[in-house]
């Protein structure tokens, strides 16, 4: 028996790899979904899709808007109309050139792509766009070709964000007609080439020497799919990853540590409780800001969150036009008791929060039900899944909903205009189900007007009366933290997903 | 199971051979109705699990259009019966249809990454049956020895400790400290080697203490008497006559703990980043992924059924006694 155990062992080993050479080897938690533009609505997809493809706009790490394809973009005066000047010269991975035909024709995949499922949303302002989608109209009628180098884009209204909303992963180019595969072996024009893709193990990219913003450092970019984060930091520690995320829990073993590895870049993203502003009490405003008043914030983010992060006073974060310094709802529980004793709770509330389960939510969860307890408000969590829990939010039945927002491109509409428009209530991210005409004609006004103090003044304002009406419990912008190996050169976390190519990344040993 | 009648002929001699193949036709039979079951479970299961496939296909801030689009076109709407039965008439034509997510082919999916899930199984077997019979044989051979008292404290310890809290200690002392194996990955010997001690771990230790009891009895039968007093050396006797009437029980634990381990065990896969097929279940059940989750299951009913009818037909080549009628 012994014996046949060796022989099977022998056998078993002869199925060899070779492991992971030395050189720059980035993660993801998950597999991509695809390769393929149109379906990134996951992260690791959207950032594969930043690397292999090119878009007509993109964003630096620092989340600044630069030239892709195109090199030059304006507004026609009303606001509508967006002509974007084509690059000359870019070519896709298998040499065909990437003109203004290709890109017109990249678009219109995408809408039709769209009707199988996958990230639309930033493509509908296009004039046609939801024709295509919907009834599977044949031409893009907001599409238009002016020149070799010119491409129109008219809008069904005034949208200063358009520009950004072209820099998501959705709008990658991607020369067409696509093969049936072309999830599984794309050809983009971006900066690296895809090699090969070992489902759940290993995603292998290669510089692209012709790419036209000049050839990646590297030659070869790894990029692993590791899904445990203790996994994560073990290979970094061994040398085999080039960069790591460093959870909030490990935060001060890692400053103790590597404390010289560490980069941190204050994060375009909110953590947030979504008060659900249609159910029962909590559609008065005196109670929704005695629960504001009655969680210690500060002391859960030092506590919990080591301390990783911003207060929030209101939802756009700092760093993007629109966001103002604030005072907080201070931590004060007599003045919660008073105003939920105003509201006619004098007797004490019961609601429910909902959470996924991620380990730090069951911390920040757990605080906020001890502070909401000391002034009567009996918490109950309801621990689920994310997807059951998501889901429970969108439909309106979760009283409170502990979540966190990304942002999907720079800008205060991020902000605002997904998470309170009464057109988003529900699926589109306002968990907290606030429909107001006054609010929402706001935030229109911001999208339609051109980018300028205007849109500042106005998001500013959004954003006040949006703290006033306390539709969040406001918890905190995150700080992210990074450590990067010391043979690891010019890399920085970017503040947006889709903001970090690699084209500037050496490995030094 | 089927094993039936103590009837004094080998089970693989001519007589008998007729009567296994009938009973090995008659148990894949059985698999029809066994999977056809699985899958009813399975379809009500999700259907009343709560969730939405379509949050994961059309990601955040879709539009209720575009949510009942994608709806419309994967028929979400259709009744479940409607629903069962088409899934049904494709799976009896070999198609188990494709990922609402990475739209690839299901069977695809599996079959790429079952060779590493198998890898993983044998590699934790092999260690663990070598292990375990060693450990065991040589306690039964000298209950209450040193050796046998530290085999019997590791056993406990092997079957309490969580596989999650062996796999994190294994990576953090071997891997980060002693750098002698890269904490995870897919690759040659050195990755597989951490991976399959973790998922090994709990049937060395049942294996163990499983050999030891048997051995114990074994050794104290007439059988293994009659062969010392023949004048048998005692390594003859120990391993074929003791262990030989040891092995029904034995074959039975490496069976049931082979099948689980080829079903993919989804925490050793996650916490060494191996690409099976345990992470693949896992991450379609996180996203909905209704066709994946039906499919695999499917998959690996059929494989654990599998296994368990190999356990079962290994016993007659291991006890002349058990026959199959």
């Amino acid at each position: 028996m012994a014996r046949l155990a060796v022989i099977v062992v022998a056998a078993v080993l002869l199925g060899c790899g070779s492991g992971i050479p030395p050189g720059l080897t980035y993660y993801f938690s998950a597999d991509p979904r695809s390769l393929d533009p149109a379906l990134s609505t996951d992260v690791p997809t959207g950032e594969s899709v930043t690397l292999l493809f090119d878009n007509l706009t993109q964003f630096d790490p620092e989340g600044r808007l630069v030239g892709g394809l195109a090199t030059a973009w304006t507004p026609s005066p009303d606001g509508r109309t967006w002509t974007f000047t084509i690059r000359r010269g870019a070519r896709f991975h298998d040499g065909r050139p990437v003109d203004v035909k290709a890109i017109a024709a990249s678009f219109m995949r995408a809408l039709e792509m769209a009707r199988e499922g996958g990230r639309v949303w930033p493509l509908l302002p296009i004039d046609g766009a939801a024709a295509v989608v919907d009834s599977g109209a044949s031409t893009l009628r907001g599409l238009t070709i002016v020149d070799d180098t010119t491409i129109a884009f008219t809008l069904v209204e005034p949208l200063n964000i358009f520009p950004k909303l072209i820099a998501m992963p959705v709008a990658a180019i991607v020369p067409t007609p696509t093969p049936d595969d072309f999830g599984e072996h794309p050809i983009g024009s971006g900066p690296w080439k895809f090699v090969s893709w070992s489902h759940d193990d290993l995603l292998v990219l290669a510089r692209n020497d012709d790419w036209y913003g000049g050839a990646p450092l590297a030659d070869t970019l790894r990029i692993r799919l590791i899904p445990e984060t203790f996994t994560q930091a073990a290979e970094y520690e061994s040398g085999r990853l080039s960069v790591v995320e460093i959870p909030a829990g490990e935060t001060q073993r890692w400053e103790r540590e590597h404390g010289a590895e560490l980069q941190r870049r204050a994060a375009f993203r909110a953590v947030y409780v979504a008060i659900n502003t249609t159910r029962g009490p909590l559609a008065d405003v005196r109670v929704r800001r005695a629960i504001n008043h009655a969680v210690n914030v500060p002391a859960i983010l030092d506590r919990v969150a080591q301390g990783r992060g911003v207060l929030a006073a209101g939802t756009i974060p700092p760093g993007l036009d629109g966001f103002a310094p604030r005072d907080r709802y201070a931590f004060d529980p007599a003045r919660a008791r008073a105003l939920l004793a105003e509201a006619g709770h004098k007797g004490g509330l019961k609601l429910q929060l909902w959470r996924s389960q991620r380990a730090e939510f069951a911390r920040i969860a757990q605080a906020i039900q001890a502070d909401l307890e000391r002034v009567g408000i009996a918490v109950e969590i309801v621990e689920r899944d994310a997807s059951t829990a998501r889901s429970a939010a969108r439909k309106g039945d979760a009283d409170l909903f502990l979540s966190d927002w990304w942002a999907d491109y720079p800008d205060g509409e991020n902000f605002t205009f997904p998470l309170f428009h009464s057109s988003n209530a529900g699926t589109g991210g306002n968990y907290a189900f606030v429909g107001d005409s006054a609010l929402d004609a706001a935030l229109e006004r911001a999208r339609a007007t051109p980018d300028s103090v205007d849109k500042v003044a106005l998001l500013r304002a959004i954003d006040a009366g949006i703290f006033e009406r306390a539709p969040w419990i406001f918890l905190w912008f995150p700080t992210d933290l990074w450590a990067m190996r010391p043979e690891v050169v010019g890399w920085e976390f970017p503040a947006v997903f889709t903001g970090q190519r690699w084209t500037g990344v050496r490995f030094t040993r | 199971m089927g094993i039936s009648g103590r009837v004094h002929r080998t089970a693989l001699d001519r007589g008998t051979l007729y009567p296994m193949i009938r009973y090995i036709v008659l148990r894949l039979a059985l698999l029809i109705p066994t999977l056809l079951g699985v899958l009813a479970v399975t379809f009500a299961l999700l259907y009343l699990a709560p969730g939405d496939p379509v949050a994961a296909i059309v990601g955040e801030r879709a539009d209720v259009a575009t949510i009942e689009r994608a709806r419309r076109e994967l028929h979400l709407d259709d009744p479940l019966v409607v629903r069962f039965g088409r899934y049904i008439g494709g799976v009896v034509q070999g198609d188990l249809g494709r990922s609402y997510i990475t739209r690839r082919p299901i069977v695809d999916e599996l079959a790429h990454r079952f060779p590493a899930t198998l890898r993983l199984a044998a590699a934790a077997m092999a260690i663990a049956i070598v292990l375990g019979l060693t450990i065991g044989i040589r306690g039964a051979m000298r209950p209450g020895s040193w050796s046998d008292r530290i085999a019997t404290i590791g056993a406990y310890l092997g079957i309490s400790f969580p596989v999650y809290w062996v796999g994190l200690l294994m990576i953090l002392l071997f891997a980060v400290q002693l750098r002698w194996f890269p904490p995870s990955g897919y690759g040659g010997l050195l990755f597989l080697i951490l991976p399959a001690i973790t998922l090994g771990m709990r049937s060395v230790a049942f294996l163990a203490r499983m050999t030891r009891a048997a051995m114990q009895e074994a050794l104290q039968s007439d059988l293994v008497r009659t062969a010392r007093s023949k004048g048998l050396t005692s390594r003859v006797v120990v391993l074929r006559h003791a262990l030989g009437n040891a092995l029904i029980p034995i074959i039975t634990v490496v069976g049931l703990d082979f099948g689980s381990y080829l079903t993919g065990s989804i925490l050793t896969e996650t916490i060494f980043s191996w690409p099976g097929v345990g992470r693949y279940v896992l991450t379609a059940i996180d996203k909905r992924d209704l066709p994946a989750i039906q499919g695999s299951i499917l998959f690996l009913s059929l494989i654990f059924v599998v296994a368990n009818l190999i356990a079962d037909l290994c016993y007659a080549a291991a006890d002349p006694r058990v026959a199959y009628d």
